[in-house]
């Protein structure tokens, strides 16, 4: 899996068995009889980047002010970010052949906005039902990795320069912070 | 233009719509060119005297949506008061990218392979943020650059394509309620607008 994940970071394209098999030191037979195809390597590969990612990138400063909570969190998020988009890119091209992936999406969005919930509550926990949901799915949209990837790219951003434009926008907004929070 | 000229030009028109129809019908499938052939009632040979190959046609077909959605951009309304402009900016936008994400999906797919689709997502995604400077002039104004800068470049990734498409498909909104988030999401984003 480390090899596979090794030659995606290389080259944003899906590797080959035989590639995966010369980069991990082992035969094309010795992959396929731990992995019935390529499909359930490249799930494996995504379940071991997001257990990764969570490792990695637990919740810090809940409790902090309202800067620090936002700097906190758009470090964390940037950081999986950029560890993540070339395994992101293989995996939402390849997405509408695997219902596994499918659902491994669902499950990375969620976190994302489980974290929101948690970094974001007392400024969320002002707002109605749905106006609360349309904000969390816009910080989702914002914060993607695809969204990262423009900021590093497209517009030449330094990392720092990138984690700026996302904190200014999260804090543009998100609502008044309540006071006593 | 004569008469055959004409005829070409719109021979090579259908066989440019045949290929968008596929692309949106197909998705994520890309349309074979004996596909877009029998779709536009033509046979493969004409397609190929048209264009040297598949990419060739790619192009000429992402180059037309361009021109449509710039034409459906350039028609909405510029002026009028903070809350006018912004609904006036989510409903083209929202229009454009329900019409045209499986080929932005197809472009951002092709374009690693080809330096001209490169070309055409980079122009896109410059127009996007130019319209939305001239769109959001009174509110940009007040900031100074770097802030500026920063407030487009959220913009954009909030009304990216994809990001309309996550709304629909993934958290199943409808049209009308992806509207409102967007709507939501520019106002909060945008400073105050200046009094006049």
């Amino acid at each position: 899996m480390e090899a596979f994940l090794a030659l995606l970071r290389e080259s944003p394209s899906m590797p080959t068995a035989a590639q995966i098999a010369e980069r991990a030191g082992y035969s094309v037979r010795s992959i396929f009889e731990r992995f019935a195809d390529l499909n359930a390597l490249r799930v494996a590969a995504v379940d071991y980047q997001l257990a990764h990612a969570a490792a990695l990138a637990p919740p810090r400063h809940v409790d902090g002010d309202r800067q620090t909570r936002i700097k906190s969190q758009v470090e964390t998020r940037a950081g999986t970010c950029e560890r993540g988009v070339a395994l992101w890119r293989v995996f939402l091209y390849t997405i509408d052949e695997s219902e596994e992936l499918k659902l491994r999406l669902r499950i990375a969005r969620q976190r994302t906005i489980d974290r929101f919930e948690i970094m974001y509550r007392p400024e969320l926990s002002t707002l109605g039902d749905v106006e609360r949901k349309h904000l969390l799915i816009v910080l989702e949209a914002l914060t993607d990795m695809e969204s990262w990837a423009r900021l590093r790219e497209f517009f030449s951003l330094s990392f720092e320069d990138a984690c700026a434009v996302w904190i200014r926008a999260i804090d543009r907004l998100l609502p008044a912070t309540p006071t006593g929070a | 233009m004569d008469g055959r000229r004409l005829r070409s030009e719109r021979t090579r028109q259908l066989i440019v719509e045949a290929y968008l129809a596929l692309v949106r019908e197909e998705a994520p499938t890309l349309p074979t060119a004996a596909k877009v052939a029998e779709r536009a009632g033509y046979s493969v040979r004409s397609i190929f005297e048209r264009f040297p190959d598949i990419h060739a046609l790619q192009v000429a077909a992402t180059d037309h949506a361009i021109t449509q959605v710039v034409t459906m951009a350039a028609s909405r309304d510029g002026g009028g008061d903070r809350a006018a402009r912004i609904r006036s900016h989510v409903n083209t936008r929202a229009r454009a990218s329900e019409h045209w994400l499986p080929l932005w999906r197809a472009l951002i797919a092709l374009q690693d392979g080809s330096a001209e689709l490169k070309a055409r997502v980079r122009a896109m995604r410059e127009r996007v943020l130019s319209l939305m400077e001239h769109m959001y002039e009174p509110e940009l104004s007040t900031l100074p650059d770097v802030p500026r800068r920063q407030t487009l470049i959220a913009l954009e990734a909030i009304v990216d394509v994809e990001s309309w498409a996550r709304m629909r498909e993934h958290f199943g909104l409808s049209f009308e309620e992806s509207s409102a988030a967007w709507v939501q999401a520019i106002d909060r984003l945008l400073p105050p607008t200046p009094s006049p």
